[in-house]
């Protein structure tokens, strides 16, 4: 039996859902942590609501990876931390999408495919 | 509510939460007074995920402080360099895992622990064939 093992160069390993959630909402503008959770509430249609817990765990990765940015929001009421995606983040979000697109066209190709049988 | 919340921050590894307490507290004040208006079923709901997030976080966050087990690269002198070899490579891989799982990096947590298996079995076979399974 052959063993078949997908491997991904470093830069396209595949992202978790909270993390492709962040970057997506981080993608259109910067936000705070607050409206991340909002955002991405509204973004998977209600489906996901991310506790602080997930979302901060998965921030400290991407500062950690260098795929986002933590800077001083002052435009707002109080002074809050805001988030905003780097241009290593853009990348890896667009060879996510790119991933994810490949697979969705394949899919549904198969899918035809076997309606037309 | 606050104040249980800001007991559960401290389990989260010192730098973590010099780091983000502060916030993530702020953060989950505004999502809690946003949805005051619920029922009681939510806010019970609310606070079950909130504490899930925070132990699963506080983990990860300890788990990734954690560094990888080291590899022995000095091999004990009275044994076999082919079993040495072979524990090394048992180490090598056990340390890619934590570290994959660690940074969610899943598949390759499984390609490692696959061949921790196999080096594992190995490593058995080895100490069979120098009489050293006790």
């Amino acid at each position: 039996m052959r063993h078949v093992v997908t491997q991904f160069p470093a830069e396209a390993k595949p992202l978790t859902e909270p993390v492709l959630l962040i970057l997506t909402s981080l993608a259109g503008q910067p936000r705070h942590g607050y409206a991340l959770i909002q955002d991405i509430e509204a973004l998977s249609g209600g489906r996901v609501r991310m506790s602080t817990g997930t979302l901060f765990g998965a921030l400290h990765r991407l500062l950690g990876d260098g795929w986002i940015e933590r800077f001083e929001q002052e435009d707002t009421a109080r002074q809050k931390q805001a988030y905003r995606l780097t241009a290593a983040g853009r990348k890896q979000l667009q060879i996510e999408l790119d991933r994810m697109k490949q697979l969705t066209r394949a899919g549904f190709a198969r899918l035809k495919a076997a309606e037309a049988l | 509510m606050r104040r249980a919340y800001r007991f559960c921050l401290l389990l989260y590894p010192r730098q973590h939460r010099d780091q983000f307490a502060e916030e993530m507290l702020g953060v989950f004040e505004e999502a809690f007074a946003g949805r005051r208006e619920h029922r009681w079923t939510w806010s019970v709901r609310f606070a079950f995920a909130e504490v899930t997030g925070v132990v699963a976080g506080a983990a990860e966050a300890w788990l990734c402080l954690k560094p990888a087990p080291e590899v022995r690269t000095t091999p004990c002198s009275n044994l076999p360099q082919e079993l040495v070899a072979a524990q090394q490579r048992v180490d090598a891989n056990i340390a890619g895992m934590v570290h994959a799982i660690a940074n969610h990096q899943f598949e390759r947590a499984r390609i490692h622990s696959d061949a921790e298996r196999r080096d594992r079995e190995s490593l058995r076979i080895l100490r069979e064939k120098h009489g050293l399974n006790s």
